[in-house]
């Protein structure tokens, strides 16, 4: 089986919007779809749950659904963006989809193992193609490449000569083979490719070196020349058996690591002032891919001062290339924000960490109401643009100082009718219009939910009116822009590391894992939600306090492991066979 | 009815797993079987002859060697059987035995998959509202909630507890959505039997089993039984609801890779719904199961 | 009176009539066949409506019907009021609704035959059906993929549907139950995505929708 190098796995053509096109390459099947945005992506066919084929799942036209449990996967990252089983959660970065390269040429879609570069370079092949209709052939690659020698056809000019008249002349390359077709003056040139699905069945890819006037003629030609040379291959080769067992490596254990690391270095590709006092970023990776933004995620931005500051992505479902914040200037801020406003100019480096979910959207209901105070707006941008794709209800209530105060106001503006912007209103006639709001939507929408993010002040009235109206505590949630971090009342706790020596502090709101992690030690870690096992460490001393689902309850009382994503100390002091 | 097999699935060594030979399992439906009749079904690899003499009696050889005869029981409306000396008797469910149930097979299918993913899929519950669209799930309720897990340490089964999820139509009896409580349990690693709310009686459950006929590491044939606290539907309508959802279940089995179950938790992806999961998986480690599994390392 | 269908839940043929009356908003009742297990076709009482013991079959009023195709044929013509899943006045394309109604026919022999193997254990030469059904495959997947460069949708013609859809899909987008892969037939799985996307469009087990639900 030749692995490596460049093969075509589709025709663009294939790719027809919201499918999903099921690809095979060296017996590895992927699941190859394309985005709204154009971006294609190319996976191995596997959700990462339960093993099931994404190929039969759903493409929303920014995210590929799971047919089984409905899990998402963001195009570009191949990283899940939404668990159904647990809305209030927000999936762990390391389930992130293995993907493969992918590039559009020549009309054809490529992808490959260990390649780089694009594929090869075909002289003959200028601006005017026509991908030929490409047939399968039971016969491993070695086979048909060989026949291909051999291969006859007619040129566009003559299509009706008898094909023992035509001179042929073939020249074989690297991963092609050209055939040239000529009589009587006229010629015509098909590059051909051999795709191998697995190591009994190939798919013949050729494109014609022009663009004819009769197209379907010229493709029925081909079509019906290359079925006859299958035929002929066929007759040669040993029967293929009729069922294929999936073409699919056994999946090898994935000890994932938490992603890109702590920091992630980007640029400042665009900046503009999306209000009067709101710059708006937009950053992109100085390598590789940014981790999926989730809505409601944010991140840690580090300014070249040292401060450290955090603020929500607004991204919506399908931008994965970059992230976008709202940074409002703050004068009494701590000088964070007038640095990004004043210095920080497009071009500029700046470090940020990977993105963090305290403020996950549960989708479990048929109507979301998000109340945006001046930028608390960001978070809910990145909410609203999720519900609209999924074609739930929402209503997005932005509350501004003054007409020009909106930031991202085309982004408000594509939510039509959804969106209301409240102008100007006093402290009053805000909370007036907040009970306005919470009393109608209560009323028509029994079972929403309420996102809210602004100011406290503004948020203490959004809790008391909601309580007043009769929204139960956990319909109502909140982000407190001062304080992005998750709030986590768990108690602090200290661990020792025994074969270190070492002695590190469990702050709230931190995993055991994390801070492990930060010492250097280096730890293996998959779900991040303790139900696989992976992160477990041995416990000499100390009473863990489990939250896993993970471990045997005879393990759990005998109290020697412990799943550091989750669990966490009862005693002040736990020891680590570490 | 005549069940012949796929090429791969005679073979023998493929079904060599001391534990599951040790184990009974289901061979063919009494209502499949006919006086006087022959038949032949393949399990664990071994091609096995059922005949049901005049008298109704059954008996089961190897098709390769008739005078190797096999032990034969019928419970469930199965007939069952083993390949080895059974080591345990095959698990008993009391309610099955009571008199005021419909006891219906709702029959047999062949699914290619190996029978620890079946049993799995039927301990699931986050797959209902896009599996069993607007039968047993809906969107968006999707959440799994919190539920409990054990083993049981006199009977060794794995029982799933306090289990509720909110469903449109539950059974054949329902004419409304309801919250619907379950309880899941794993008498055997290849059957599991599940306990879930009827609208007819509140105090008690009805019971759906799923009984898997390991052929190949990768086939099986599933038995779908039912003890059922319904006096009203028909056999035909109640088969039809359980096909439907069987019906509905096999394309997603089918599409799962690998086929065979893989006990190393982090080959795949687990998460707190799949708790149940979890344990069935670490219960056939500690239990030495080999057919139908890929053994952690 | 309301139409009734004799139907069985997992049988493709009797799934061609359920979608044909779904896409056509057409009332009906549905009497369930007890097909397996306890092949209730072959019953008396079930031969007095069909003496060939098969289902589907039909009522309408006092008409009678069995054989899928024919159902299809009769309720396009007697409830279709657009004329749209049935044309009946250009000859070319009567013809080539009959020539794909045949197929559907050899699809019966072949992908459904191996399905039947597989779930129910029929004693049939499956790996000979499943090359069968690949053999048609390759022939459908041609056809398909000509009628997109055509800027064509459907097995026909016309722009619209024909009953010749209904007839082919469901072997089709059940084969891989049977063993039969559709992996090497782009044109085919995306004409199953269109054919899913029809307003009215209506699953049954083992067939996913286009969404999620
Ligand atoms: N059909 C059962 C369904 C049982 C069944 O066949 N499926 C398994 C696995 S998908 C299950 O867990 N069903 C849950 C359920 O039935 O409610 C019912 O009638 O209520
Ligand atoms: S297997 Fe994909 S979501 Fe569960
Ligand atoms: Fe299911």
């Amino acid at each position: 089986m030749t692995v490596g190098g460049w093969q075509p796995i589709a025709a663009l053509d294939d790719l027809a919007p919201r499918h999903v096109f099921q690809a095979s390459l060296d017996g590895q099947e992927l699941a190859v779809w394309r985005a709204d945005s154009g971006e294609l992506n190319a996976w191995e066919n596997r959700c990462l749950h339960r093993g099931v084929r994404l190929s039969i799942g759903f493409n929303n036209g920014a995210e590929l659904l799971c047919r089984y449990h409905g899990w998402r996967y963001a195009t570009g990252t191949a990283g899940c963006t939404y668990i159904p089983a647990h809305p209030a959660d927000a999936p762990a970065r390391t389930i992130t989809n293995r993907t493969y390269p992918i590039v559009e040429r020549y009309g054809l879609v490529w992808s490959g193992r260990e390649v780089d570069g694009r594929p090869e370079e075909v002289a003959e092949l200028g601006a005017h193609t026509l991908v030929l209709r490409a047939l399968p052939v039971w016969a491993p690659r070695s086979f048909v490449l060989d026949a291909l020698v051999d291969h006859r056809f007619a040129p566009n000019e003559g299509l009706d000569v008898d094909p023992a008249e035509v001179e042929m002349t073939c020249d074989r390359r690297q991963g092609s083979i050209v055939l040239t077709a000529a009589h009587g003056g006229s010629s015509s040139t098909v590059v051909y490719w051999v795709q191998s699905l697995d190591a009994h069945t190939s798919v013949i890819r050729p494109v014609l070196a022009e663009t004819p006037d009769d197209v379907i003629a010229v493709l029925r030609h081909h079509a019906r020349a290359l079925r006859e040379l299958v035929d002929r291959v066929e007759r040669t080769v040993p029967s293929r058996s009729v069922e294929p067992q999936g073409p699919l490596e056994t999946p090898v254990v994935v000890e994932r690591s938490a992603g890109s690391g702590p920091h992630i270095e980007v640029r400042v590709r665009r900046k503009w002032w999306t209000a009067p006092d709101v710059a708006a970023f937009e950053l992109t990776p100085l390598a590789g891919v940014l981790p999926t933004p989730q809505p409601g995620s944010h991140i840690d931005l580090r300014l070249p001062n040292g401060l450290v500051r955090q603020y929500s992505l607004t991204n919506g479902p399908g931008e994965s290339d970059h992230y976008r914040i709202g940074v409002k200037l703050e004068v009494d801020g701590g000088g964070g924000s007038t640095l990004l406003h004043d210095v920080v100019t497009e071009g500029d480096v700046l470090t940020i960490s990977g993105p963090r979910n305290g403020f996950p959207l549960r989708r479990d209901t048929e109507h979301t109401v998000l109340i945006a105070g001046g930028i608390g707006l960001t978070p809910l941008l990145a909410m609203a643009q999720a519900i609209r794709l999924d074609r739930r209800g929402f209503e997005l209530h932005v509350f501004v100082r003054g007409e020009d105060a909106l930031a991202f106001p085309d982004v408000v503006e594509s939510f039509g009718a959804d969106a209301t912007v409240h102008v100007a209103l006093s402290p009053a006639q805000t909370a007036g219009r907040i009970a306005d709001v919470l009393v109608a939507a209560r009323a028509s929408h029994p079972g929403a939910l309420v996102y809210a993010c602004g100011p406290a002040p503004m948020l203490d009235v959004v809790r008391a009116t909601a309580a007043a109206a009769g929204w139960a505590d956990p319909a109502v949630h909140f982000e407190y822009f001062s304080n992005h971090h998750e709030i986590d009342d768990s108690t602090p706790f200290e661990v020792a590391l025994a074969r270190s020596g070492t002695t590190l502090e469990v702050p709230a709101g931190t995993s055991l894992l994390e801070v492990l992690r930060g010492a250097g030690v280096a730890l293996p870690s998959s779900c991040e939600k303790g139900a696989c096992g992976t992160c477990a460490v041995p416990v000499i001393d100390g009473t863990p306090d489990h939250h896993d689902v993970y471990l045997r309850d005879a393990e759990r009382a005998a109290n020697t492991t412990m799943l550091s994503c989750v669990s966490r100390a009862r005693s002040d002091r736990l020891v680590l066979d570490l | 009815m005549s069940p012949t097999v796929s090429p791969g699935e005679l073979d023998e060594r493929a079904g060599v797993d001391p534990v599951a030979r040790g184990l009974w399992h289901p061979l063919v439906a009494v209502h499949d079987l006919r006086r006087g009749q022959q038949g032949s079904a393949v399990l664990l690899g071994v091609r096995l002859d059922y005949t049901m003499a005049g008298d109704g009696s059954v008996s089961v050889c190897r098709s390769d060697d008739h005078d190797d005869r096999r032990p034969v029981q019928i419970a469930y409306e199965i007939v069952w059987t083993c390949l080895d000396e059974p080591a345990t008797p095959l698990f008993e469910t009391p309610e099955a035995l009571e008199t005021d149930r419909r006891i219906v097979h709702a029959g047999t299918i062949g699914v290619h998959v190996s029978a620890p993913r079946a049993v799995e899929n039927f301990l699931d519950m986050a797959h209902f509202p896009y599996v069993h669209t607007d039968i047993l799930g809906a969107e968006p309720f999707t959440e799994v909630e919190e539920y409990s897990v054990h083993v049981d340490p006199d009977t060794n089964e794995v029982w799933a507890t306090d289990c509720v999820f909110w469903q449109p139509v539950a059974a054949t009896t329902s004419t409304e959505g309801q919250m619907t409580d379950y309880r899941y349990r794993v008498p055997h690693p290849y059957c599991v039997v599940l306990y879930k709310t009827t609208p007819v009686d509140p105090d008690r459950f009805d019971v759906i089993a799923l009984f898997c006929r390991p052929i190949a590491p990768d086939r099986i044939e599933a038995h779908m039984f039912l003890a059922l606290l319904d006096a009203d539907n028909s056999d035909a309508d109640i088969r039809r609801f359980q096909l439907t959802i069987f019906g509905q279940d096999k394309p997603i089995l089918e599409n799962q890779f690998p086929k065979e179950l893989p006990l190393d938790p982090r080959v795949e992806t687990p998460i707190r719904a799949d708790k149940v999961a979890i344990a069935y998986r670490r219960w056939l480690s500690d239990l030495g199961i080999t057919h139908g599994v890929i053994p952690a390392a | 009176m309301t139409i009734e269908l004799y139907d069985y839940v997992l049988s493709a043929n009797c799934y061609k009539v359920r979608l044909l009356l779904s896409l056509l908003e057409v009332d009906h009742e549905l009497r369930t066949v007890d097909f397996h297990p306890a092949r209730e076709h072959r019953s008396e009482a079930f031969r007095r409506i069909n003496p060939m013991g098969h289902i589907p079959v039909l009522v309408d009023d006092d008409v009678v019907l069995r054989d899928a195709h024919a159902i299809l044929v009769y309720l396009a013509a007697a409830h279709d009021p657009t004329g749209r899943w049935y044309p009946t006045t250009d000859a070319r394309v009567l013809g080539e609704m009959g020539q794909w109604v045949s197929f559907a026919e050899a699809l019966m022999s072949s992908a459904s035959a191996a399905r039947l193997h597989v779930n129910l254990g029929y004693d049939l030469d499956v790996e000979a059906a499943r090359r069968d059904a690949h053999a048609l495959f390759r022939v459908l997947d041609d056809h398909l993929w000509f009628q997109e460069k055509a800027g064509r949708t459907w097995l026909c013609s016309p722009e619209h549907p024909t009953i010749a859809d209904i007839a082919v899909f469901p072997d089709v987008v059940l084969s891989e139950e049977g063993g039969v892969s559709r992996l090497e037939y782009p044109a085919i799985r995306r004409w199953c995505d269109r054919v899913k996307a029809v307003p009215g469009f209506d699953v049954m087990p083992g067939v996913f929708g286009l969404g999620m639900s």
